[in-house]
């Protein structure tokens, strides 16, 4: 088995799902004979050539356009948008397209579709290229929104999503791609696409978190642990549809609920994550519900982007706050 | 300094507006049979566009965006495709899509409020009606990339609007198809008026075929009002993308007799002798002049043809009307494959609250 | 005869004004004949006929203003109507803004005062849901958490060592007196004799197809959870008549009395709030009140103030019915015994097991189509495969 990075699990999964499926096209910018800005699809037009690992022009909406019409014929296209702060002329696509055309046609055509993009912040990368906007697409019925956080999940969960029989955003960590490797092993399995993971068992506290601020929450958890505070840590990894279930149970256990994202404040998913518990498990609470997240106000520039995005310090203690009350 | 590049923009035309050959007659314009083929649809067309106004005006059916003008132009276009070719149309090209299998009812209950119109018994594999401006271009070049792909010898054939060229979408589109060599056709259908806005303030362009050539693709234009001339023009773009040659722009110039929509009033707009003069120019008169001229066509027959054509649509109106109300399943079940179970509980509760208000009625 | 009220004639709009009419009382009109010019706001349109007839009436004149959903014209019919289908136009079918010359009122309150402090409690949610189940004023509780916010701690502090909170869902008191029923085919017959002379009864019968269900279902449990569907579409049945008062109570908890056959006569035990129990905690209570029903150690409190019936006959036999209702509840349903009928599905037959229905209401205080809205809903909801 070999120990690889999460973009290196990205491709074994492109590579597989090229193997094993003809209909699987891959396009986006620069993807091909340069391999993805990131290096996600290094290698893969050389061993599938041309036309299953396209090179696109330039321009995210006629991507999500053309995925929308290769599916329409049967195609499994699998885009990548090169950064996700650049996806707003694909939305046009993805929201009045993709997400309603099995819906609008009662079924007739569906959209087999993958739209992968590199998610967050922390890699000190110009303005525009370090958005966390899964909000965007979450508010958009008929699609799914996927994010991993491990090498393992990003395979299982991309090898899902290309098998799913309908539109998956998959959003990928950018300051986990070559973060640290895992041993994952290229037997083709894929993971269910809507449960969250559980990392990390606790009595205490409840921490649901998703993407790279996974690790940092994993982080946190161990040094509570000194403290003698217990984190229940759960991954979502699907933003849309959410496995509430999972944190429903958790928190009736702990009592107590923390939830950790590198998007903004203001409607973020944690809101969504929230307002559920409120709904479906207020009587198990034994302290307000808080959320640790990236400030409402513009992503900045790399200079800031560290106090912008949740540290480990205000995640440790945030969820003392909570355990205290 | 020396020139680059230079361009020069056709128009092509068959049949004038007297409805005497103006050009080269194409082989399918001497069978009688076929072009009364082509007549028969353009006249169902013009009877249904009256017809679905009036189930609007009597509160029967939703807004509705009429066709009256465009028949030869959605004809001809719907003639020259193949069947197993796939088209991505805007919202009112109901002559193409007739042509091509959908039916009267089908666009019935799409503008009566009900997606299940969409759901195409004929050609199964066309993209439904596109109501954000220009969006359909991508998504045919899209198909036609499909058929690249899989090495097929189809094409994808897009509509859009002379105001949809000013979109970005369009642009991009025949850009990425230009550069990929992909077996699309783009119609523009300049029928002069974009809603409220006449084509000159649309553009500064003198023609919208001409914008074409910034994509590195042929654009020519064709009277949109002489189906033999469109059919024609659009039989050599297609062969062309079929072949391997790559896409083209056609720019029909028709003209808009009706208003934008039943919601829309033209008046508020539009000069009157502006649009007496494009009646001169329509198009059925023409078609039925040169079938006549071919001794194919007299009074007798133009009757029958109209009593077939109101006995369809009688029939295709009372088919939508008994149409029962879709139940609120539908809108769940259609979402995705297999309906995720966070969403089970509000498909309980809109059946719920939907029974509260009567089930079926409302 | 049939009228033709105006439509939305553009995409909003409330009124339109006739210019003109083209047909007079008397003529005869083919369908789409246009009838008459209307000016809306946004412009003059040609209002056509939806069918052919003779005009039996015009409802306005030239310059008059005629509201969207208003009558128009009255035609007498012919039978020819060449669309086939009934004029339902009334106000248009998509895109109809509704208006009114209704003034939107409101008056800027100013942000209320904080409450004076201590005047409620604070306490976590949790932690009064304790209290409240464990019979304790959580006014009374001393907090230890921050600014004397109660905690759960608080709550079991104050309750002490043994106290065992009562499942958050029984909302059953198990204390009150036992009282042995000695005559129940006396009360049986006052209780049939007052039904008789003060309800009138109607009773209308359906039958639910509960082929699809999952095999595990529980009868009982489901017909219950079908009633809280049936009363939660048409809440006037679960509710008191009072016939002095010529009064109506509507309840929104849903207490099901289910009628028991002893030995010794009918007795009506009482489930609570079906509409907010789960399937197991619904069988939960039916065995605990069956059995008290049979040992006749159900408490008075079991025994009384139900909001609607259900008698579950078909257990033994008979499929349909005419089961009573009594005062002062307005409904009550019978079920009958399940049986394997062939039906149509599509054009094909197959044999599907379906549960036989009556339903019958107080048509006092209970409109037929109130009731037959509740069973709809209640077969919708007995048809769900779980």
């Amino acid at each position: 088995m070999a120990k690889v990075t999460l973009v290196e699990a990205v491709n074994m999964a492109l590579a597989r799902a090229l193997e094993q499926d003809q209909d699987v096209v891959l396009l986006g910018e620069d993807i091909g004979r340069n391999g993805g800005v990131f290096r996600a699809t290094v290698g893969l037009q050389e061993r599938f050539g041309p036309l299953r690992v396209q090179d696109s022009t330039l321009a995210e909406g006629v991507i999500a356009g053309m995925a929308v019409g290769m599916a329409s014929q049967g195609l499994k296209p699998v885009a990548e948008i090169q950064f996700m702060g650049f996806i707003y002329p694909a939305l046009d696509q993805i929201a009045n397209h993709m997400a309603r055309m099995r819906n609008r046609t009662r079924g007739r055509l569906t959209m087999p579709i993958v739209v992968r993009m590199p998610h967050g912040g922390g890699i000190h990368a110009p303005e525009h290229h370090s958005e966390s906007l899964e909000t965007l697409l979450c508010h958009h019925a008929g699609l799914r929104v996927i994010c991993p956080s491990s090498p393992a999940r990003a395979y299982g969960l991309l090898l899902a999503a290309i098998r799913d029989p309908d539109p998956v955003m998959f959003l990928e960590p950018t300051r986990l791609y070559r973060m640290s490797k895992q041993e994952v092993l290229d037997d083709g399995l894929a993971l269910p696409l809507d449960r969250a993971f559980r990392l990390r068992e606790g009595e205490d506290v409840t921490v649901v978190t998703w993407g790279a601020m996974t690790h940092d929450v994993l982080r946190a958890a161990e040094q509570l642990s000194l403290e003698k505070i217990g984190c229940d840590v759960i991954d979502l990894a699907s933003l849309s549809p959410i496995d509430h279930d999972t944190v429903l149970d958790s928190v009736a256990r702990t009592g107590r609920l923390v939830i950790v994202h590198e998007a903004a404040r203001h409607c973020g998913v944690g809101a969504e994550v929230a307002a559920t518990v409120a709904e479906r498990g207020l009587h198990d609470l034994l302290a307000p519900i808080r959320r640790i997240t990236g400030y409402d106000t513009v992503m900045p520039y790399f200079k800031l982007e560290h106090d912008y995005i949740p540290s480990v310090a205000r995640i440790v203690d945030g969820v003392r706050e909570a355990v205290r009350t | 300094m020396k020139n680059v590049a230079e361009f020069t923009i056709r128009l092509e035309q068959v049949l004038g507006a007297d409805g005497k050959p103006s050009g080269t007659l194409p082989d399918f314009a001497r069978d009688a049979a076929e072009v009364e083929r082509m007549y028969r649809m353009m006249t169902l067309c013009r009877l249904f566009d009256a017809k679905a106004i009036n189930l609007q005006r009597t509160g029967r059916l939703g807004t509705y965006a009429p066709c009256t003008g465009h028949e030869a132009t959605h004809v001809g276009v719907g003639a020259a495709m193949r069947q197993d070719d796939v088209l991505c149309p805007v919202y009112r090209e109901y002559g193409t899509q007739l042509w091509r299998g959908v039916t009267l009812t089908e666009i019935l209950v799409y503008w009566g409020g009900d997606e299940r119109g969409t759901h195409f018994a004929g050609p199964r594999q066309d993209l439904p009606w596109c109501v954000p401006i220009a969006s359909q271009m991508p998504i045919a070049a899209g198909v036609a990339m499909a058929f690249k792909v899989r090495n097929e010898p189809r094409c994808a054939v897009a509509y859009i609007g002379d105001g949809g060229t000013s979109e970005g979408a369009f642009y991009e589109a025949m850009n990425a198809a230009g550069a990929q060599k992909l077996p699309v056709v783009f119609v523009v259908v300049n029928n002069g008026w974009a809603i409220s806005v006449p084509v000159a303030a649309q553009t500064a362009a003198q023609t919208l075929a001409q914008k074409a050539i910034a994509a590195g693709i042929p654009g020519v234009q064709v009277d949109g009002n002489d189906v033999l001339g469109v059919r024609s023009v659009m039989e050599s773009a297609l062969e062309r993308a079929r072949s391997g040659g790559g896409p083209t722009v056609v720019e029909a110039l028709t003209y808009r007799l009706s208003d934008h929509t039943t919601a829309d009033d033209a008046t508020r707009y539009r000069p009157a002798d502006e649009l007496e003069a494009a009646w001169l120019r329509e198009p059925l008169l023409r078609t039925r002049r040169y079938l006549e001229s071919m001794g194919n066509w007299d009074e007798a027959r133009e009757k029958s043809l109209r009593e077939d054509c109101a006995a369809q649509i009688e029939s295709a109106v009372r088919a939508y009307q008994t149409t029962p109300k879709d139940s609120t399943d539908a809108m769940f079940d259609h979402l995705f494959a297999t309906l995720p179970e966070a969403l089970e509980e509000q498909k309980d509760a809109a059946r719920r609250w939907s029974s509260v208000n009567g089930g079926v009625g409302h | 005869m049939s009228r033709f009220n105006l439509p939305d004639l553009g995409e909003g709009l409330h009124e339109a004004e006739i210019v003109r009419w083209h047909v007079a009382v008397g003529d005869r009109v083919d369908v789409d004949q246009p009838m008459v010019a209307m000016e809306t706001a946004k412009a003059v349109v040609e209002v056509p006929s939806p069918v052919a007839g003779v005009i039996a009436a015009l409802h306005g004149k030239p310059g008059d203003t005629v509201a969207t959903g208003g009558p128009l014209v009255d035609f007498r019919e012919d039978g020819t109507a060449a669309t086939g289908a009934p004029v339902t136009a009334s106000g248009g079918v998509v895109g109809h803004m509704p208006t009114s010359d209704e003034e939107f009122q409101e008056v800027a309150l100013p942000r209320a005062a904080a409450g004076a402090p201590g005047t409620r409690r604070r306490a976590l949610p949790a932690a009064r849901d304790l209290a409240r189940r464990l019979g304790l004023d959580i006014e009374g509780i001393r907090g230890s958490g921050r600014d004397g916010l109660v905690t759960v701690d608080d709550v079991k502090a104050m309750a002490g060592p043994a106290a065992q909170p009562p499942s958050r869902t029984a909302s059953i008191e198990s204390t009150g007196e036992i009282e042995v029923l000695r005559s129940l085919r006396r009360a049986m017959a006052q209780s049939m004799s007052l039904a008789r002379d003060n309800v009138m009864e109607c009773t209308v019968c359906d039958d639910a197809d509960i082929e699809h269900w999952e095999t595990g279902n529980d009868y009982t449990a489901r017909l219950l959870r079908a009633i809280a569907a049936g009363c939660s579409a048409e809440p006037g049945l679960n509710a008191w008549f009072d016939a002095t008062s010529q009064g109506r109570r509507l309840f929104h908890k849903i207490d099901v009395g289910i009628a028991v056959d002893t030995p010794d006569g009918l007795l009506v035990p009482v489930i609570r709030d079906v509409g907010n129990r789960s399937a197991a905690e619904l069988r939960e209570d039916i065995n605990r009140l069956k059995i008290g029903a049979r040992d006749r150690t159900l408490p008075a409190s079991d025994l009384r103030d139900f909001t609607f019936m259900l008698s579950n006959f078909g257990v033994m036999a008979g499929r349909y019915a005419t089961p009573v209702v009594v005062p002062p509840a307005v409904a009550i349903l019978g079920a009958g015994k399940v049986s394997r009928d062939v039906v149509a599905v599509g054009d094909r037959m197959e044999i599907h097991r379906r549960m036989p229905l009556s339903l019958t209401f107080d048509h006092r205080c209970v409109t037929g189509g109130e009731a037959v809205r509740l069973l709809g809903a209640v077969i919708r909801d007995l048809e769900l495969r779980n």
